[in-house]
């Protein structure tokens, strides 16, 4: 067997690799050809794992890349080129040593699954004392006045990068020394770095669909006037789809922004995808840097017409990119236990909370200003 | 151990030649692999490519980087992260306390001279962290980069031009570059996602947790001598305690760790009342001894 074959199967397993949605480059077809020239390129247990090094960067992408690899090395009915094809055959008839590891454990039990969503649909109709839905456009222009007062203010996080300070915990050795012999070897004092302060990004990720709209404007405008105070706030609006809305909360009024944003993502029949949403702000924004180190601020009811397990896994996600995840939610019930880590004793009441639950650093109601009251205070607290 | 086998050993695995031969020479040094591991060490050696070690708690991570260096007779040379970690503590500092002490043991004259800063901020005085012993070390050396994800974000993308061209900068000094790189092995419990371009340098390895057979087989080769009728039951019960819906569930140092227990105290079986009385061995949490104690029953019963 000569070099070009091999070279042309992977080529060809990449761009379905790619298909699938895994990022193969030409980079990591490179090394897989130079990795199978010192494996052995006829032991399709070789190429599995090989390639399974080389293009997975990511545990949850491998059910997908053994579902690939399975349909292309393992499958006869294909269209690919003959000679190519024939490779294949002749990888395949070496099936038999190839044991592909069990993938991650199955869904949860089935009964379980149903009991989950039997309680979502009871639950459609919680408790509606919409408080900020009730209130008149006066009152309205009233509390946002009185929100515009308020601040918030994400927690600082220390950086890296240290600076020259009159204090601190690391000792500065080059100042110090060189200080010293300014002063002729004589120790005057030592000199100190002491880390940097920034404050955290702060990420608003709103769900402006039906129900939602009246606290997620509320919660905009708090955004709106930290926007103004500070570059590092982003803000998110979501529906069906997500939408960015910083650049338009610089530009416009919270009204004129929401209504724009809420005309792009929410489509009336097709309800609240947040699992899709959350995805999207995870693969197109966080992972760019915007999600990184930042206070990721969810507010929805959990209300989701998505499929529970996109949801489970997207919050998984971002809370292992972000710094800390706090949700808002105006239909939030108080309970006697508390949920796990999640704030002062709130009850998940939909399926989606359910879900979101273990990934939640802090569960707030958001129904009125003493909520957000509590959120401001809240959020800068947290470490 | 006997220490004629591990030296042949070390001598053929330092230039081992195929997957075969490299999970051998592991073997013989004490850490068993399964293939895929064995692939991806034995591809990131060929081709010089750091590897990225992810997995749950205690399967193995950081000791098979330690088995490495002392099968391919290396240096290991370890970078423990943590939060706040910086580069001072990564790359190299001042010995800022000699360097005064330098000062202050020279005359007038001597401190006034042009190249007294030069000397002070000289290799003389320069300590060095784990990277930059790394970097000098070259292929000398297996460098463990443990924990990735407990530092933050910065300081993972400072690791990324490191390991990009090892070659670090000490302004007073000058450049020093690897002429051939170390071997790198980063570890992460996945607390948090890695940024996609250390992702992309580096080759991907996830670690389950080892099958029975094969966990017995650790157990075994790392606590010569218990039972392995004993080891089996305590195997299957600590699969079961990983079926919990544990917050730590046991690694296999844990596994090891309750073998051990239950040799010392002279049990043979492993029924509710043994696990009751030795579980402290295999969970350390409190909610967890809570919810393994409600599912004794289950635990002990299957040997
Ligand atoms: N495949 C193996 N072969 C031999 N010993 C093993 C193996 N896997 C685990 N062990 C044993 O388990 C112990 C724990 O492993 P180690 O500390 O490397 O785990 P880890 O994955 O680094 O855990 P952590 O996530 O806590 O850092 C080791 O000291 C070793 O005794
Ligand atoms: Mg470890």
């Amino acid at each position: 067997m000569g070099e070009a074959p091999i070279v042309a199967v992977l080529v060809d397993f990449a761009g379905h690799l790619r298909r699938a949605g895994i990022a193969v480059g030409s980079g990591e077809v490179l090394t897989y050809c130079q990795a199978m020239a010192t494996l052995d390129p006829t032991d399709l247990v070789d190429l599995y794992w090989a390639g399974r090094s080389i293009v997975v960067t990511r545990r949850e992408q491998i059910p997908v890349y053994d579902r690939v690899f399975r349909a292309f090395f393992l499958n006869e009915a294909d269209d690919r080129a003959t000679p190519v094809r024939t490779l294949v055959r002749a990888l395949a008839t070496t099936a038999s040593v190839l044991q592909i590891p069990a993938v991650d454990p199955g869904p949860a039990n089935p009964e379980e699954h149903q009991a989950r969503m039997g309680l979502m649909a009871s639950t459609v109709d919680i408790l509606r004392d919409k408080s900020f839905a009730a209130c008149t456009p006066e009152e309205l222009a009233a509390l946002r006045r009185i929100m515009a007062t308020m601040r918030l203010a994400p927690p600082r996080r220390r950086t890296r990068r240290l600076r020259p300070a009159a204090r601190g915990r690391t000792p500065d050795p080059r100042r110090t020394v060189r200080e010293m012999m300014r002063r002729h070897g004589e120790l005057h004092a030592l000199r100190w770095r002491a880390r940097r302060h920034r404050p955290r990004r702060l990420v608003l990720i709103l769900d402006v669909s039906g129900s939602m709209a009246d606290y997620s404007r509320a919660l905009l405008q708090f955004a709106h006037s930290a926007t103004r105070a500070t570059d590092r706030v982003e803000a998110f609006c979501f529906g069906t789809r997500l939408t960015r809305v910083t650049p338009a909360l610089r530009r416009r009024n919270v009204d004129d922004a929401m209504a724009r944003a809420a005309k792009a993502v929410v489509d009336w029949e097709g309800g609240t995808r947040i699992g899709d949403c959350l995805t999207a702000f995870v693969r197109d924004w966080g992972r760019r840097g915007l999600g990184r180190g930042a206070i990721v601020v969810i507010c929805s009811d959990g209300l989701d017409r998505g499929d529970p397990d996109v949801l489970a896994t997207a919050v998984e996600r971002l809370s292992r990119l972000c710094h800390r995840i706090v949700w808002v939610n105006p239909h939030a019930q108080p309970a006697g236990r508390s949920g796990r880590g999640a704030g002062p004793g709130y009850r998940a009441t939909t399926l989606g909370m359910m879900v979101v639950e273990p990934y939640v650093d802090l569960l707030v109601a958001g129904q009125d200003l003493r909520g957000l009251e509590e959120l401001a205070v809240r959020l800068a607290e947290l470490t | 151990m006997e220490n004629s086998a591990q030296l042949a050993g070390a001598e053929s695995a330092s230039n081992v030649q195929s997957v075969a031969e490299l999970t051998q020479a592991l073997r013989d040094g004490g850490y068993l692999a399964d293939r895929g591991l064995a692939t991806t060490l034995y591809v990131g050696l060929t081709l010089d490519r750091p590897i990225l070690i992810e997995g749950e708690v205690g399967v193995g991570k950081t000791e098979v980087a330690k088995t490495l260096a002392s099968i391919l007779g290396r240096r290991l040379i370890r970078l423990q992260c943590y939060e706040g970690i910086d580069t001072n503590q990564a790359l190299y500092e001042w010995d800022y306390a000699r360097q005064m002490l330098y000062i202050r043991a020279l005359s007038q004259r001597e401190l006034d001279a042009d190249d007294s800063v030069e000397k002070l901020f000289g290799p003389r005085f320069l300590l060095e962290r784990p990277l930059l012993e790394a970097v000098r070390a070259g292929r000398q050396a297996v460098l463990l980069i443990d924990e990735i994800d407990r530092a933050d974000d910065e300081f993972e993308a400072f690791l990324l031009e490191v390991l990009s061209d090892f070659q670090i900068t000490v302004p007073e000094v000058g450049t020093i570059r690897a002429e051939a790189p170390p071997l790198v092995i980063l570890t992460s419990n996945r607390t948090r996602e890695l940024h996609d371009a250390l992702k992309r340098r580096c080759l991907y390895h996830w670690v389950d947790y080892p099958d029975p057979e094969r966990e017995v087989a650790i157990v075994l080769t790392r606590a010569p001598g218990v039972s392995e009728a004993l080891t089996r039951k305590v195997v299957a019960a600590v699969n079961r305690l990983r079926s919990l819906d544990l917050a730590k569930p046991p690694g296999v140092a844990e596994t090891i760790d309750w073998v051990r227990t239950l040799e010392v105290l002279g049990e043979t079986d492993l029924d509710a009342r043994t696990v009751s009385d030795t579980l402290g061995a295999v969970i350390k949490e409190r909610d967890d001894l809570d919810l393994a104690r409600r599912h004794l029953d289950r635990i002990g019963s299957g040997g």
